[in-house]
């Protein structure tokens, strides 16, 4: 287990090292932030003395070498637009995409996981319709849709949620439940699938046949064996969720990385751009090393 | 069955403990559309800080009337002379303090002043100062005289756009602003909201609002709900599509121009007579209450008729695309090739509906025999073509831009757009130039005179652009208070302007 997370390490270093490379020069490519910074009508004056205030006006070599000698010393360099570091604003913004993503993912695991069996051993009932309606919304309505919908109902006629923002459990409410659709409609699909190959096995019938309850043969002996290609699907939308859910930040005010993500490419913040694209790297880098552990846990031909 | 009563009883649970939205009668909410990166008073003459900040946390010498139309007013100067030689004395109020219970002087603006240029940080309002030297002597603690060189009559309306900080403020963007205002920042969490509370020992009249928070939405489906909602009471930009409610929703004039930029130095632009078919083309009126808003008026200048100067005797160029068609061919029989491409570049998002608006004036433009063809760009990319050095090699271009000038006087517009220097200009006309320069320098009914003039000579005479509309904006505010948007809520909102019913 330890060689396994080893490698995975070196690996996973060696990739930051080329994203770090390749998004600093390819950033850079865009042009330069002094005009979207300054107003229009700002004098060359003022441009030139942005561009030194912030070392723009040197080769763009020797700015790498500045960026690496700050990076090794823990220096991310500062947010041009914010004036302040670059690292502390992405901290910021991941320490609420962080629990979004991982509040909406186990409700998303542990409703398709339940929802997802249930469905494949009734299929045609209640939970399989359910899972259907469900996987058919979040395949067909985008999600700026159902979340105005969802202010709409929930905030505006029936007063019962906060239309937006982030104070109280209350305003995590439809944040939550919009994101939830996408990835559970997919999910659930994915477990009633590899639920309905694994319920018609032998060993099942065989379990069947010994008399053993339907309750320990649904969650005991197949989900265990269903749950291969789920771990894969789950960390497919796990990754997707730690970039940031732009819609559902845009709409809810909900201050996460996605949206800081998108604001720094678009406003040239470059430092901040490269922060959020390592700081997501390494979340990402982090969640697989735990997919490939429930893998090797989940599946012994793996841990041998 | 168990499921159902289960659900039912979680919603009703929801229903009983829901959150309380529920205010103190005088504390307020405000809703932006985006969040501040800075609090920065130095840069409060950008929109979306100076509407926390301006008059509100800092305060400014002299401030623009725009809702009692006084003109210029006095703030933290009581009064202010010219004494020639290009040297204006301010004379300071006396018996106000900061925020943090210094009390202001004379040094704590020429401290100010010292920001605004200091190389150490890059103010933005050090642009409006731009070629103008000032030297600032404290004559005593409370008055100061600024002497401008060359000259600068509209000193007095300049000192509108800078905020003035205690002489201990460092050279650097500060996030705990001290000013003088009626509010102090008393906090920020980033990324959810600012709150400003009323200071007790402000040295004016104590505004109605006790404290203000302002949270910060892009969606402005999300914004209009949040004040129907009770969750805010202010939503300043709203989109027409939500202003629906006759009760809580205004419409105003922004302060916004929108404008076709025309590059003259391409082929044809050069040409005058193509520039007025250019005009002529377009069926202005066909856009309001259409793809754009009820109460937006046509343009016949790049500044809004409140500014000084404003020409009430320009008629917008009427629709005419047959007399449009008749210089096209005049001009082609010159030798004029006025079927060569033009490209009409529209920056997205720039102001609502800006791609029908741009789809729209291309079939106008093309039925008259243009060649014209949309671009659409981001921010980024439109302010390469917009701004000088503009691109080598570049074919005709239009620019659909969008101009704000609510400072009350025209020279925070004309040079840049029309004078041969300036950094968005297509005109190369040293008439306009001198024109321009003269105005610039012109003080009281003479300046009025001097940019009229101006206004008319680029209008009717060189027909410089394609000038389209003063557009409005739309404001949801809870029935709750007694205030209506201007001109000026674009740029800053004044909470001491607000009040209850």
């Amino acid at each position: 287990m330890t060689k396994l997370i080893g490698q995975r390490a070196i690996a996973s270093l060696l990739s930051l090292l080329a994203l770090l490379v390749l998004v600093f020069f390819l950033s850079r490519l865009t042009g330069d932030p002094t005009s979207l910074f300054l107003p229009i009508d700002a004098s060359q004056e003022m441009r030139d003395q942005f561009r030194a205030l912030h070392g723009l006006d040197d080769p763009l070599l020797v700015q790498f070498g500045r960026y690496v000698w700050d990076l090794i010393h823990f220096d991310l360099g500062d947010s041009i637009r914010k004036a302040r570091p670059a690292i502390d604003v992405v901290l910021e913004a991941y320490a609420w995409t962080l629990p979004l993503a991982l509040v909406t993912m186990s409700l998303v695991v542990a409703a398709a996981i339940v929802i997802g069996s249930l469905a494949a051993f009734h299929v045609g009932g209640f939970f399989d319709r359910f899972a259907s309606v469900v996987s058919l919304i979040g395949a067909s309505a985008p999600d700026f849709w159902i979340a105005i919908v969802a202010i709409v109902i929930f905030s505006i006629n029936l007063g019962w949620l906060p239309t937006s923002g982030v104070g109280t459990p209350w305003h995590w409410i439809l944040p939550v439940a919009v994101l939830f659709i996408r990835p559970f409609g997919l999910i659930v699909q994915v477990v009633r699938g590899s639920m309905l190959a694994a319920l018609s096995s032998l060993y099942v019938k065989t379990a069947r046949a010994k008399g053993v309850k339907e309750g320990k043969i649904i969650f005991i002996h197949a989900l265990r064996n269903a749950m291969l290609p789920v771990i894969t699907v789950i960390g497919d939308q796990a990754a997707a969720m730690l970039n940031g859910a732009v819609v559902v930040e845009t709409i809810f005010g909900f201050p996460g990385i996605g949206k800081l993500m998108i604001d720094s490419i678009l406003q040239r913040d470059f430092n901040v751009v490269l922060a959020a694209i390592m700081v997501t790297a390494i979340a990402i880098f982090l969640m697989n090393l735990l997919i490939d552990i429930a893998y090797s846990l989940l599946d012994p031909r793996i841990r041998h | 069955m168990k499921l159902r009563h289960a659900l039912f009883g979680a919603l009703l649970a929801a229903t009983a403990m829901g959150p309380a939205y529920g205010q103190t009668n005088t504390d307020i909410t405000i809703v932006l559309s985006e969040e501040l990166d800075l609090v920065e008073p130095c840069m409060a003459t950008r929109s979306n800080i100076g509407r926390v900040i301006m008059q509100n946390v800092s305060e400014t010498l002299t401030q623009l009337d725009v809702r009692g139309g006084k003109g210029l007013m006095p703030r933290l100067a009581e009064s202010w002379e010219d004494r020639g030689d290009g040297t204006w004395r301010f004379n300071l109020r006396q018996g106000v303090t900061f925020s943090d219970g210094s009390s202001f002087d004379a040094n704590d603006v020429k401290h100010s002043f010292d920001r605004v240029f200091s190389d150490q940080i890059t103010c933005e309002s050090a642009r409006y100062f731009a070629d103008t030297d000032l030297t600032f002597t404290v004559v005593d603690d409370h008055t100061i005289d600024v002497k401008a060189e060359p000259a600068q009559p509209i000193l007095p309306l300049l000192m509108t756009l800078v905020t003035i900080v205690p002489s201990e403020t460092p050279m650097e963007f500060v996030r705990e602003p001290v000013g003088t205002g009626p509010y102090v920042l008393s906090e920020w969490v980033a990324g959810q909201h600012i709150l400003l509370k009323r200071r007790d020992d402000y040295w004016g009249e104590q505004p109605q609002v006790t404290s203000a928070r302002y949270v910060f939405r892009s969606d402005p489906a999300v914004r209009a709900a949040m004040v129907e909602t009770g969750e805010a009471d202010i939503a300043p930009q709203i989109t027409e599509v939500e202003a629906t409610n006759p009760a809580t929703d205004f419409t105003y004039p922004n302060s916004e121009t929108v404008y076709l930029r025309i590059d003259q130095t391409i082929e044809p632009m050069g040409d005058r007579r193509v520039r007025l078919a250019l005009n002529k083309a377009i069926d202005r009126e066909a856009f309001i209450g259409t793809i754009l808003a009820e109460g937006t008026e046509l343009a016949t200048a790049i500044v809004p008729p409140t500014t000084l100067g404003w020409n009430p005797n320009l008629k917008p160029h009427a629709y005419d695309p047959e007399g449009a068609k008749a210089l096209l061919e005049e001009a082609k029989a010159d030798g004029v090739n006025v079927e060569a491409p033009i490209e009409v570049i529209a920056r997205t998002e720039n102001f609502p509906h800006v791609t029908e608006v741009g789809e729209a004036l291309v079939q106008m433009l093309n039925e008259v025999g243009f060649n014209a063809k949309l671009r659409m760009v981001e921010v980024a990319e439109h302010e390469q073509f917009y701004s000088k050095p503009y691109p080598e090699g570049r074919p005709a271009q239009l620019i659909v831009a969008q101009h704000d000038n609510s400072r009350g006087d025209p020279v925070f517009s004309m040079y840049f757009k029309y004078h041969s220097q300036g950094t968005q200009s297509g005109v190369s006309d040293p008439k306009v130039d001198q024109m321009i320069e003269e105005a610039t320098a012109a003080t009281g009914d003479k300046r009025a005179e001097l940019w009229s003039q101006v206004m008319a000579y680029v209008h009717d005479e060189v027909v410089a652009d394609v000038l389209l509309f003063h557009m409005v904006g739309h404001s949801r505010v809870s029935e709750r208070l007694d205030f209506r948007p201007t001109i000026a809520t674009n740029s800053q909102l004044p909470l001491a302007e607000i009040g209850f019913k």
